[in-house]
Protein backbone atom coordinates (compact mmCIF):
# COMPACT_ATOMS: atom_id res chain seq x y z
CA UNK A 1 0.00 0.00 0.00
CA UNK A 2 2.83 2.22 0.78
CA UNK A 3 3.95 2.10 -2.83
CA UNK A 4 0.67 3.07 -4.05
CA UNK A 5 -0.29 5.93 -1.45
CA UNK A 6 1.19 8.90 -3.26
CA UNK A 7 0.36 8.22 -6.68
CA UNK A 8 -3.35 7.90 -4.77
CA UNK A 9 -2.83 11.09 -3.31
CA UNK A 10 -1.98 12.94 -6.52
CA UNK A 11 -5.14 11.38 -8.04
CA UNK A 12 -7.18 12.31 -4.96
CA UNK A 13 -6.48 16.39 -4.90
CA UNK A 14 -6.67 16.64 -8.51
CA UNK A 15 -9.14 14.31 -10.12
CA UNK A 16 -11.28 13.32 -7.67
CA UNK A 17 -11.64 16.67 -5.35
CA UNK A 18 -12.10 18.89 -8.61
CA UNK A 19 -14.88 16.21 -9.62
CA UNK A 20 -16.66 17.04 -6.10
CA UNK A 21 -15.79 20.54 -6.34
CA UNK A 22 -17.72 20.43 -9.51
CA UNK A 23 -20.66 18.61 -8.24
CA UNK A 24 -21.31 21.59 -5.62
CA UNK A 25 -20.72 24.43 -8.05
CA UNK A 26 -23.27 23.00 -10.29
CA UNK A 27 -25.61 22.97 -7.09
CA UNK A 28 -25.26 26.97 -7.11
CA UNK A 29 -25.61 30.37 -8.74
CA UNK A 30 -21.67 30.93 -8.80
CA UNK A 31 -21.09 33.58 -11.91
CA UNK A 32 -17.34 35.23 -13.89
CA UNK A 33 -18.91 38.80 -12.59
CA UNK A 34 -21.71 40.45 -10.76
CA UNK A 35 -23.25 39.95 -7.04
CA UNK A 36 -23.32 36.39 -7.74
CA UNK A 37 -19.51 35.70 -7.87
CA UNK A 38 -19.16 37.55 -4.19
CA UNK A 39 -21.90 35.06 -2.67
CA UNK A 40 -22.59 32.15 -4.92
CA UNK A 41 -26.40 30.43 -3.36
CA UNK A 42 -27.41 27.43 -3.21
CA UNK A 43 -29.93 26.73 -5.86
CA UNK A 44 -30.71 23.22 -6.02
CA UNK A 45 -31.38 21.30 -9.09
CA UNK A 46 -32.53 24.92 -10.80
CA UNK A 47 -29.51 24.50 -13.36
CA UNK A 48 -30.06 21.02 -14.19
CA UNK A 49 -33.75 21.85 -14.77
CA UNK A 50 -32.75 24.64 -16.76
CA UNK A 51 -30.69 22.65 -18.68
CA UNK A 52 -33.15 20.47 -19.61
CA UNK A 53 -35.12 23.52 -21.06
CA UNK A 54 -32.30 24.96 -22.95
CA UNK A 55 -33.14 24.66 -26.74
CA UNK A 56 -29.07 25.51 -27.15
CA UNK A 57 -28.27 22.42 -24.68
CA UNK A 58 -30.86 19.92 -26.48
CA UNK A 59 -29.20 21.49 -29.64
CA UNK A 60 -25.45 20.77 -28.42
CA UNK A 61 -26.08 16.95 -26.87
CA UNK A 62 -27.80 16.20 -30.25
CA UNK A 63 -24.08 17.65 -31.91
CA UNK A 64 -22.31 15.87 -29.60
CA UNK A 65 -24.17 12.67 -30.17
CA UNK A 66 -24.00 12.84 -34.26
CA UNK A 67 -20.31 13.77 -33.61
CA UNK A 68 -19.76 10.96 -31.48
CA UNK A 69 -21.74 8.65 -33.84
CA UNK A 70 -20.28 10.13 -37.15
CA UNK A 71 -16.73 10.39 -36.42
CA UNK A 72 -16.27 7.66 -33.67
CA UNK A 73 -18.60 4.78 -33.72
CA UNK A 74 -18.34 5.19 -37.74
CA UNK A 75 -15.78 7.13 -39.34
CA UNK A 76 -12.71 5.91 -36.98
CA UNK A 77 -14.13 2.69 -36.11
CA UNK A 78 -14.86 1.36 -39.92
CA UNK A 79 -11.63 2.99 -41.20
CA UNK A 80 -9.90 1.60 -38.62
CA UNK A 81 -10.52 -1.79 -39.20
CA UNK A 82 -10.08 -1.46 -42.98
CA UNK A 83 -6.78 -0.44 -42.64
CA UNK A 84 -5.88 -2.94 -40.24
CA UNK A 85 -7.59 -5.97 -42.34
CA UNK A 86 -5.84 -4.48 -45.13
CA UNK A 87 -2.25 -3.84 -44.04
CA UNK A 88 -2.26 -7.35 -42.39
CA UNK A 89 -1.65 -8.67 -45.98
CA UNK A 90 0.85 -5.97 -46.74
CA UNK A 91 4.61 -6.55 -46.50
CA UNK A 92 6.01 -5.67 -42.88
CA UNK A 93 8.14 -2.39 -44.56
CA UNK A 94 4.52 -0.61 -46.14
CA UNK A 95 2.95 -1.99 -42.73
CA UNK A 96 5.10 -0.13 -41.04
CA UNK A 97 5.02 3.00 -42.91
CA UNK A 98 1.55 3.30 -43.37
CA UNK A 99 0.67 2.72 -40.04
CA UNK A 100 3.56 5.73 -38.98
CA UNK A 101 1.70 8.07 -41.40
CA UNK A 102 -1.99 7.45 -39.69
CA UNK A 103 -0.26 7.56 -36.85
CA UNK A 104 1.17 11.20 -36.94
CA UNK A 105 -2.29 12.38 -36.99
CA UNK A 106 -2.74 10.80 -33.97
CA UNK A 107 -0.22 12.20 -32.03
CA UNK A 108 0.42 16.06 -33.37
CA UNK A 109 -0.48 18.64 -30.93
CA UNK A 110 -4.34 19.45 -31.41
CA UNK A 111 -3.36 23.29 -32.44
CA UNK A 112 -1.61 21.82 -35.13
CA UNK A 113 -3.21 19.65 -36.17
CA UNK A 114 -6.30 22.43 -35.97
CA UNK A 115 -4.37 25.23 -37.83
CA UNK A 116 -3.29 22.63 -40.72
CA UNK A 117 -7.55 21.98 -41.26
CA UNK A 118 -7.60 25.48 -41.20
CA UNK A 119 -5.52 26.60 -43.46
CA UNK A 120 -6.47 23.43 -45.95
CA UNK A 121 -10.25 23.94 -45.68
CA UNK A 122 -9.54 28.14 -46.02
CA UNK A 123 -11.99 29.42 -48.49
CA UNK A 124 -10.16 31.72 -50.50
CA UNK A 125 -6.27 30.27 -49.94
CA UNK A 126 -7.17 27.10 -49.04
CA UNK A 127 -5.73 23.63 -50.82
CA UNK A 128 -8.67 21.67 -50.89
CA UNK A 129 -11.23 24.17 -52.82
CA UNK A 130 -8.19 24.66 -55.35
CA UNK A 131 -7.94 20.77 -55.84
CA UNK A 132 -11.82 20.51 -55.98
CA UNK A 133 -11.97 23.37 -58.33
CA UNK A 134 -14.46 24.37 -55.51
CA UNK A 135 -13.07 28.05 -54.86
CA UNK A 136 -15.31 30.29 -52.76
CA UNK A 137 -16.50 27.47 -50.45
CA UNK A 138 -15.88 27.87 -46.83
CA UNK A 139 -16.55 24.32 -45.56
CA UNK A 140 -16.30 25.10 -41.87
CA UNK A 141 -19.12 28.26 -42.25
CA UNK A 142 -21.04 25.78 -44.85
CA UNK A 143 -20.74 22.37 -43.60
CA UNK A 144 -19.43 22.75 -39.89
CA UNK A 145 -20.44 19.15 -38.42
CA UNK A 146 -19.43 17.59 -41.74
CA UNK A 147 -16.11 19.05 -41.57
CA UNK A 148 -15.23 18.38 -37.59
CA UNK A 149 -16.83 14.78 -38.33
CA UNK A 150 -14.26 14.27 -41.35
CA UNK A 151 -11.57 16.19 -38.99
CA UNK A 152 -12.11 13.67 -36.07
CA UNK A 153 -12.01 10.43 -38.22
CA UNK A 154 -8.29 11.45 -39.78
CA UNK A 155 -7.78 12.50 -36.32
CA UNK A 156 -8.73 9.53 -34.59
CA UNK A 157 -8.48 6.60 -36.67
CA UNK A 158 -4.91 5.39 -35.92
CA UNK A 159 -6.30 4.52 -32.37
CA UNK A 160 -8.62 1.86 -33.82
CA UNK A 161 -6.30 0.81 -36.73
CA UNK A 162 -3.58 -0.38 -33.93
CA UNK A 163 -5.87 -1.69 -31.85
CA UNK A 164 -7.54 -3.82 -34.49
CA UNK A 165 -4.48 -4.75 -35.92
CA UNK A 166 -3.36 -6.50 -32.62
CA UNK A 167 -6.76 -8.26 -32.31
CA UNK A 168 -6.33 -9.48 -36.41
CA UNK A 169 -2.86 -11.43 -35.02
CA UNK A 170 -5.13 -13.44 -32.25
CA UNK A 171 -7.39 -14.91 -35.05
CA UNK A 172 -6.29 -18.46 -35.60
CA UNK A 173 -4.74 -18.21 -39.15
CA UNK A 174 -5.78 -21.81 -39.67
CA UNK A 175 -9.31 -20.87 -39.35
CA UNK A 176 -9.07 -17.95 -42.00
CA UNK A 177 -7.55 -20.98 -44.42
CA UNK A 178 -10.42 -22.67 -43.99
CA UNK A 179 -12.40 -19.89 -44.64
CA UNK A 180 -10.53 -19.28 -48.25
CA UNK A 181 -10.79 -23.10 -49.01
CA UNK A 182 -14.71 -23.07 -48.91
CA UNK A 183 -14.18 -20.19 -50.57
CA UNK A 184 -15.68 -17.69 -48.35
CA UNK A 185 -16.30 -13.95 -49.26
CA UNK A 186 -14.23 -11.47 -47.85
CA UNK A 187 -17.15 -9.93 -45.81
CA UNK A 188 -18.31 -13.77 -44.73
CA UNK A 189 -14.87 -14.07 -43.26
CA UNK A 190 -15.24 -11.16 -41.54
CA UNK A 191 -18.53 -11.42 -39.95
CA UNK A 192 -18.38 -15.67 -38.95
CA UNK A 193 -14.56 -16.01 -38.55
CA UNK A 194 -12.83 -12.60 -37.64
CA UNK A 195 -16.03 -10.40 -35.44
CA UNK A 196 -16.26 -13.79 -33.19
CA UNK A 197 -12.78 -13.57 -32.10
CA UNK A 198 -12.52 -9.87 -31.68
CA UNK A 199 -16.07 -8.96 -30.41
CA UNK A 200 -14.66 -7.58 -27.00
CA UNK A 201 -12.23 -5.37 -28.73
CA UNK A 202 -14.93 -3.92 -30.60
CA UNK A 203 -16.64 -3.12 -27.70
CA UNK A 204 -13.50 -1.77 -26.05
CA UNK A 205 -12.19 0.28 -28.71
CA UNK A 206 -15.85 1.51 -29.33
CA UNK A 207 -15.98 3.06 -25.75
CA UNK A 208 -12.38 4.01 -25.44
CA UNK A 209 -13.07 6.23 -28.94
CA UNK A 210 -16.72 7.23 -28.20
CA UNK A 211 -15.76 8.65 -24.70
CA UNK A 212 -12.38 10.44 -26.11
CA UNK A 213 -14.75 12.56 -29.36
CA UNK A 214 -17.63 13.51 -26.64
CA UNK A 215 -14.99 14.92 -24.19
CA UNK A 216 -12.59 15.92 -27.10
CA UNK A 217 -11.91 19.78 -26.90
CA UNK A 218 -10.44 20.47 -30.54
CA UNK A 219 -13.41 21.24 -32.02
CA UNK A 220 -13.49 24.55 -30.77
CA UNK A 221 -9.99 25.19 -32.45
CA UNK A 222 -11.60 24.44 -35.58
CA UNK A 223 -15.09 25.96 -35.36
CA UNK A 224 -15.39 27.92 -32.04
CA UNK A 225 -18.79 25.86 -31.78
CA UNK A 226 -20.28 28.59 -34.70
CA UNK A 227 -21.66 29.51 -36.69
CA UNK A 228 -24.18 30.33 -34.64
CA UNK A 229 -24.20 27.15 -32.58
CA UNK A 230 -24.42 25.17 -35.57
CA UNK A 231 -21.33 22.77 -34.28
CA UNK A 232 -21.18 23.83 -30.75
CA UNK A 233 -20.69 20.13 -29.13
CA UNK A 234 -21.24 19.73 -25.20
CA UNK A 235 -17.44 20.56 -24.45
CA UNK A 236 -17.60 23.73 -26.68
CA UNK A 237 -20.65 24.59 -25.42
CA UNK A 238 -19.57 24.03 -21.65
CA UNK A 239 -16.72 26.06 -22.17
CA UNK A 240 -18.42 29.16 -23.95
CA UNK A 241 -20.89 29.22 -21.02
CA UNK A 242 -18.64 29.03 -18.48
CA UNK A 243 -16.01 31.72 -19.94
CA UNK A 244 -18.16 33.76 -22.49
CA UNK A 245 -21.59 33.70 -20.74
CA UNK A 246 -20.07 33.53 -16.98
CA UNK A 247 -22.68 30.92 -15.86
CA UNK A 248 -20.22 29.26 -14.03
CA UNK A 249 -22.54 26.95 -11.97
CA UNK A 250 -24.52 26.36 -15.14
CA UNK A 251 -21.20 25.03 -16.69
CA UNK A 252 -20.86 23.08 -14.30
CA UNK A 253 -24.28 21.32 -13.76
CA UNK A 254 -23.80 20.32 -17.43
CA UNK A 255 -20.44 19.44 -16.78
CA UNK A 256 -21.88 17.46 -14.48
CA UNK A 257 -24.16 15.91 -16.77
CA UNK A 258 -21.87 14.82 -19.24
CA UNK A 259 -19.70 12.96 -17.11
CA UNK A 260 -22.69 11.16 -16.19
CA UNK A 261 -23.79 10.50 -19.61
CA UNK A 262 -20.01 9.07 -20.26
CA UNK A 263 -20.78 6.82 -17.15
CA UNK A 264 -24.02 5.31 -18.46
CA UNK A 265 -22.27 4.88 -22.05
CA UNK A 266 -19.64 2.84 -19.89
CA UNK A 267 -21.79 0.77 -17.76
CA UNK A 268 -24.14 -0.20 -20.77
CA UNK A 269 -20.40 -1.27 -22.68
CA UNK A 270 -19.56 -3.37 -18.89
CA UNK A 271 -22.95 -5.23 -19.34
CA UNK A 272 -22.58 -6.11 -22.96
CA UNK A 273 -19.17 -7.06 -22.49
CA UNK A 274 -20.10 -9.27 -19.37
CA UNK A 275 -23.19 -10.84 -21.29
CA UNK A 276 -20.52 -12.73 -23.65
CA UNK A 277 -18.52 -14.12 -21.04
CA UNK B 1 -2.31 -15.42 -52.67
CA UNK B 2 0.48 -13.50 -54.40
CA UNK B 3 -2.04 -11.97 -56.68
CA UNK B 4 -3.96 -10.25 -54.04
CA UNK B 5 -1.05 -8.35 -52.57
CA UNK B 6 -1.03 -5.99 -55.19
CA UNK B 7 -4.56 -3.80 -54.51
CA UNK B 8 -3.97 -4.33 -51.27
CA UNK B 9 -0.63 -2.40 -51.13
CA UNK B 10 -2.03 0.20 -53.08
CA UNK B 11 -4.46 0.70 -51.12
CA UNK B 12 -2.43 1.48 -48.72
CA UNK B 13 -0.05 3.33 -49.75
CA UNK B 14 -3.11 5.55 -50.97
CA UNK B 15 -4.56 6.03 -47.56
CA UNK B 16 -1.28 6.21 -45.67
CA UNK B 17 -0.42 9.38 -48.28
CA UNK B 18 -4.26 10.66 -47.68
CA UNK B 19 -3.48 10.70 -43.71
CA UNK B 20 -0.50 12.55 -44.37
CA UNK B 21 -1.25 15.28 -46.97
CA UNK B 22 -2.09 18.30 -44.28
CA UNK B 23 1.58 17.45 -42.40
CA UNK B 24 3.31 16.97 -46.20
CA UNK B 25 2.06 20.10 -46.97
CA UNK B 26 2.89 21.85 -43.09
CA UNK B 27 6.84 21.01 -43.83
CA UNK B 28 6.72 21.99 -47.19
CA UNK B 29 5.51 25.24 -46.86
CA UNK B 30 7.38 25.79 -43.97
CA UNK B 31 10.48 25.76 -45.89
CA UNK B 32 9.20 28.21 -48.67
CA UNK B 33 9.41 31.56 -49.15
CA UNK B 34 6.27 33.44 -47.82
CA UNK B 35 5.51 34.34 -51.61
CA UNK B 36 5.81 30.92 -52.92
CA UNK B 37 3.91 29.54 -50.18
CA UNK B 38 1.38 32.20 -50.88
CA UNK B 39 0.40 30.41 -54.08
CA UNK B 40 -2.54 28.17 -54.77
CA UNK B 41 -2.50 25.26 -55.49
CA UNK B 42 1.10 24.82 -53.28
CA UNK B 43 4.00 25.50 -55.57
CA UNK B 44 5.43 21.70 -55.27
CA UNK B 45 8.85 22.50 -57.14
CA UNK B 46 9.59 25.88 -55.73
CA UNK B 47 12.94 26.76 -54.32
CA UNK B 48 13.71 25.71 -50.49
CA UNK B 49 14.11 28.57 -48.25
CA UNK B 50 14.35 29.02 -44.41
CA UNK B 51 12.86 32.13 -44.26
CA UNK B 52 9.73 30.74 -42.23
CA UNK B 53 12.02 29.41 -39.53
CA UNK B 54 13.99 32.70 -39.41
CA UNK B 55 10.99 34.81 -39.36
CA UNK B 56 9.34 32.41 -36.65
CA UNK B 57 12.63 33.19 -34.87
CA UNK B 58 11.90 36.20 -34.43
CA UNK B 59 14.35 37.64 -37.51
CA UNK B 60 12.63 40.84 -38.17
CA UNK B 61 10.53 41.66 -35.30
CA UNK B 62 12.72 40.57 -32.22
CA UNK B 63 10.15 38.44 -30.56
CA UNK B 64 11.58 35.07 -29.34
CA UNK B 65 9.77 32.08 -29.50
CA UNK B 66 12.02 30.56 -26.76
CA UNK B 67 10.81 30.81 -23.35
CA UNK B 68 7.06 29.30 -24.47
CA UNK B 69 9.20 26.52 -25.86
CA UNK B 70 11.38 26.11 -22.97
CA UNK B 71 8.19 26.04 -20.57
CA UNK B 72 6.95 23.18 -22.68
CA UNK B 73 10.03 21.03 -22.00
CA UNK B 74 9.81 22.13 -18.45
CA UNK B 75 6.44 21.13 -17.83
CA UNK B 76 6.77 17.67 -20.35
CA UNK B 77 9.86 16.54 -18.91
CA UNK B 78 9.17 17.60 -15.53
CA UNK B 79 5.81 16.29 -14.84
CA UNK B 80 7.16 13.13 -17.00
CA UNK B 81 9.62 12.58 -13.99
CA UNK B 82 7.16 13.05 -11.89
CA UNK B 83 4.68 9.93 -13.27
CA UNK B 84 7.70 7.95 -13.56
CA UNK B 85 9.05 8.26 -9.82
CA UNK B 86 5.10 7.76 -8.71
CA UNK B 87 4.24 5.48 -10.82
CA UNK B 88 7.11 2.85 -11.14
CA UNK B 89 6.43 1.68 -7.53
CA UNK B 90 2.61 2.02 -7.28
CA UNK B 91 2.54 -0.35 -11.06
CA UNK B 92 5.03 -2.67 -9.36
CA UNK B 93 2.96 -2.88 -6.21
CA UNK B 94 -0.51 -3.85 -8.04
CA UNK B 95 1.33 -5.88 -10.92
CA UNK B 96 2.57 -8.74 -8.10
CA UNK B 97 -0.41 -8.48 -6.37
CA UNK B 98 -3.73 -10.21 -8.19
CA UNK B 99 -6.17 -7.57 -8.12
CA UNK B 100 -10.28 -8.07 -7.72
CA UNK B 101 -12.09 -7.68 -10.72
CA UNK B 102 -13.97 -5.15 -9.22
CA UNK B 103 -10.93 -2.76 -8.34
CA UNK B 104 -9.61 -3.80 -11.91
CA UNK B 105 -12.65 -1.92 -13.71
CA UNK B 106 -12.54 1.04 -11.05
CA UNK B 107 -8.81 1.36 -12.43
CA UNK B 108 -9.56 1.32 -16.13
CA UNK B 109 -11.77 4.14 -15.85
CA UNK B 110 -9.62 6.15 -13.75
CA UNK B 111 -7.01 5.41 -16.44
CA UNK B 112 -7.84 6.12 -19.52
CA UNK B 113 -8.35 9.61 -19.26
CA UNK B 114 -12.54 9.10 -19.99
CA UNK B 115 -13.60 12.21 -17.69
CA UNK B 116 -14.19 15.49 -19.88
CA UNK B 117 -11.23 17.52 -19.22
CA UNK B 118 -13.55 20.08 -19.18
CA UNK B 119 -15.35 19.48 -16.44
CA UNK B 120 -12.04 19.80 -13.95
CA UNK B 121 -11.46 23.23 -15.73
CA UNK B 122 -13.31 25.63 -12.96
CA UNK B 123 -12.41 23.59 -9.99
CA UNK B 124 -8.52 23.41 -11.10
CA UNK B 125 -8.46 26.89 -12.27
CA UNK B 126 -9.64 28.02 -8.54
CA UNK B 127 -7.08 25.52 -6.55
CA UNK B 128 -4.79 27.48 -8.87
CA UNK B 129 -5.85 30.86 -7.71
CA UNK B 130 -5.98 30.12 -3.80
CA UNK B 131 -2.93 28.51 -4.15
CA UNK B 132 -0.65 31.90 -6.18
CA UNK B 133 0.18 29.38 -8.23
CA UNK B 134 -1.58 31.18 -11.73
CA UNK B 135 0.26 31.70 -14.39
CA UNK B 136 3.36 29.76 -12.88
CA UNK B 137 4.92 26.78 -14.67
CA UNK B 138 5.33 24.45 -11.49
CA UNK B 139 1.45 24.33 -11.65
CA UNK B 140 1.42 22.82 -14.73
CA UNK B 141 4.11 19.97 -14.22
CA UNK B 142 2.01 19.07 -11.08
CA UNK B 143 -1.04 18.94 -12.99
CA UNK B 144 0.19 16.98 -15.90
CA UNK B 145 1.72 14.66 -13.51
CA UNK B 146 -1.56 13.98 -11.85
CA UNK B 147 -3.06 13.87 -15.25
CA UNK B 148 -1.09 11.60 -16.75
CA UNK B 149 -0.06 9.24 -13.85
CA UNK B 150 -3.16 6.93 -14.49
CA UNK B 151 -2.56 6.03 -17.74
CA UNK B 152 1.16 5.42 -16.66
CA UNK B 153 0.62 2.84 -13.98
CA UNK B 154 -1.81 0.90 -16.70
CA UNK B 155 0.80 1.14 -18.76
CA UNK B 156 3.57 -0.11 -16.71
CA UNK B 157 1.40 -2.79 -15.13
CA UNK B 158 0.44 -4.02 -18.38
CA UNK B 159 3.99 -4.36 -19.06
CA UNK B 160 5.08 -5.57 -15.76
CA UNK B 161 2.26 -8.20 -15.80
CA UNK B 162 4.64 -9.78 -19.18
CA UNK B 163 7.48 -10.72 -16.03
CA UNK B 164 6.23 -15.09 -15.93
CA UNK B 165 5.74 -15.37 -12.30
CA UNK B 166 8.27 -18.59 -12.33
CA UNK B 167 10.86 -16.11 -12.79
CA UNK B 168 10.11 -14.29 -9.75
CA UNK B 169 9.54 -17.51 -7.76
CA UNK B 170 12.67 -18.95 -9.49
CA UNK B 171 14.52 -16.30 -8.47
CA UNK B 172 13.37 -16.44 -4.94
CA UNK B 173 13.89 -19.80 -4.61
CA UNK B 174 17.82 -18.84 -5.47
CA UNK B 175 17.67 -16.61 -2.37
CA UNK B 176 17.72 -13.49 -4.38
CA UNK B 177 16.77 -10.07 -2.49
CA UNK B 178 14.32 -7.52 -3.72
CA UNK B 179 17.35 -5.69 -5.27
CA UNK B 180 18.81 -8.38 -7.10
CA UNK B 181 15.40 -9.55 -7.84
CA UNK B 182 14.59 -5.84 -9.43
CA UNK B 183 17.96 -5.67 -11.09
CA UNK B 184 18.03 -9.02 -12.86
CA UNK B 185 14.60 -10.51 -13.21
CA UNK B 186 12.33 -7.36 -13.40
CA UNK B 187 14.46 -4.67 -15.09
CA UNK B 188 15.29 -6.33 -18.05
CA UNK B 189 11.95 -6.97 -19.20
CA UNK B 190 10.53 -2.68 -17.58
CA UNK B 191 12.87 -0.74 -18.75
CA UNK B 192 11.48 -0.61 -22.65
CA UNK B 193 8.10 -0.61 -20.86
CA UNK B 194 9.14 2.11 -18.85
CA UNK B 195 10.77 4.11 -21.42
CA UNK B 196 7.59 3.93 -23.68
CA UNK B 197 5.20 5.43 -21.07
CA UNK B 198 7.35 8.04 -20.72
CA UNK B 199 7.71 9.17 -24.02
CA UNK B 200 3.37 8.53 -23.94
CA UNK B 201 3.14 11.16 -20.98
CA UNK B 202 5.83 13.47 -22.75
CA UNK B 203 3.17 13.60 -25.85
CA UNK B 204 0.65 13.71 -23.73
CA UNK B 205 1.81 16.96 -21.82
CA UNK B 206 3.51 18.59 -24.48
CA UNK B 207 0.43 18.40 -26.35
CA UNK B 208 -2.11 19.69 -23.60
CA UNK B 209 -3.82 22.96 -24.55
CA UNK B 210 -6.64 23.27 -22.62
CA UNK B 211 -5.57 23.90 -19.02
CA UNK B 212 -2.21 25.58 -20.07
CA UNK B 213 -4.61 28.30 -22.33
CA UNK B 214 -6.35 28.47 -19.14
CA UNK B 215 -3.84 28.83 -16.37
CA UNK B 216 -0.75 30.12 -17.54
CA UNK B 217 -0.31 33.80 -19.04
CA UNK B 218 2.49 35.73 -20.57
CA UNK B 219 5.11 34.25 -17.78
CA UNK B 220 4.22 30.00 -17.87
CA UNK B 221 2.31 30.32 -21.45
CA UNK B 222 3.91 26.74 -23.64
CA UNK B 223 4.28 26.45 -26.89
CA UNK B 224 0.91 25.23 -28.12
CA UNK B 225 -0.64 28.44 -26.21
CA UNK B 226 1.89 31.15 -27.81
CA UNK B 227 0.56 28.79 -31.35
CA UNK B 228 -2.82 29.62 -30.80
CA UNK B 229 -1.52 33.26 -30.11
CA UNK B 230 0.09 32.50 -33.34
CA UNK B 231 -2.35 31.70 -35.72
CA UNK B 232 -4.33 34.96 -34.83
CA UNK B 233 -1.36 37.37 -35.06
CA UNK B 234 0.66 35.75 -38.10
CA UNK B 235 -2.17 33.47 -39.44
CA UNK B 236 -1.83 35.07 -42.87
CA UNK B 237 2.10 34.25 -43.07
CA UNK B 238 1.82 30.82 -44.26
CA UNK B 239 5.26 29.77 -44.49
CA UNK B 240 6.23 31.44 -40.77
CA UNK B 241 3.01 29.62 -39.42
CA UNK B 242 3.96 26.65 -41.05
CA UNK B 243 7.54 26.83 -40.06
CA UNK B 244 6.22 27.47 -36.03
CA UNK B 245 4.03 24.44 -36.37
CA UNK B 246 6.50 21.99 -37.36
CA UNK B 247 9.04 22.81 -34.54
CA UNK B 248 6.18 22.55 -32.25
CA UNK B 249 5.29 18.91 -33.72
CA UNK B 250 8.90 18.55 -33.90
CA UNK B 251 9.55 17.08 -30.44
CA UNK B 252 6.14 14.82 -29.94
CA UNK B 253 7.45 13.08 -33.86
CA UNK B 254 10.20 11.80 -32.31
CA UNK B 255 8.91 10.69 -29.23
CA UNK B 256 6.13 9.43 -30.87
CA UNK B 257 8.21 7.30 -33.76
CA UNK B 258 10.84 6.39 -30.61
CA UNK B 259 7.78 4.53 -29.17
CA UNK B 260 5.62 3.09 -31.72
CA UNK B 261 5.51 -0.56 -31.00
CA UNK B 262 5.38 0.03 -27.48
CA UNK B 263 2.28 2.29 -27.83
CA UNK B 264 0.74 0.38 -29.45
CA UNK B 265 1.37 -3.11 -27.44
CA UNK B 266 0.67 -0.73 -24.48
CA UNK B 267 -2.21 0.50 -25.15
CA UNK B 268 -3.66 -2.40 -27.05
CA UNK B 269 -2.86 -5.03 -24.38
CA UNK B 270 -3.81 -2.91 -21.89
CA UNK B 271 -7.39 -1.80 -23.63
CA UNK B 272 -8.22 -4.93 -23.64
CA UNK B 273 -7.99 -7.89 -20.86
Amino acid sequence: MGFVAPALLLIAVFLIFPALWTIYIGLTNYELTGPNAVAPQLVGIDNFVNALNDALFQNSLWLTALFVLGSAVIGQNILGFVLAWTLRKAKPGLRRTVESLVLLAWILPSTVVAYLWFAVLDRDGGTLNSLLGSEGTAWLVEYPMLSLIVFNTWRGTAFSMLLYSSALAAVPPSQLETARVVGASGWQTVRDIVFPHIRGHVLTNTLLISLWTANDFSPFLLTAGGPNHASETLPVFIYRQALEGGQLGYASAISLLLLLANLVVAAVYLWLLRRKS
Amino acid sequence: MRRAWKPWGALAWLSGILFVLPVLWMVLTSFHTESDAATNPPSLFAGLSLQGYEEFFGASTGQSPWPPLINSVSASVGSTVLVLLLAIPAAYALSIRPVKKTSDVLFFFLTTKMLPVVAGLLPIYLIAQYSGLLDNISFLVVLYTSMNLPIAVWLMRSFLAEIPKEMLEAAALDGAGLVTTLRRVVAPVAVPGIAATALICFIFSWNELLFARVLTGVVAGTAPVFLTGFVTSQGLFLAKMCAAATIVSLPVLVAGFAAQDKLVQGLSLGAVK
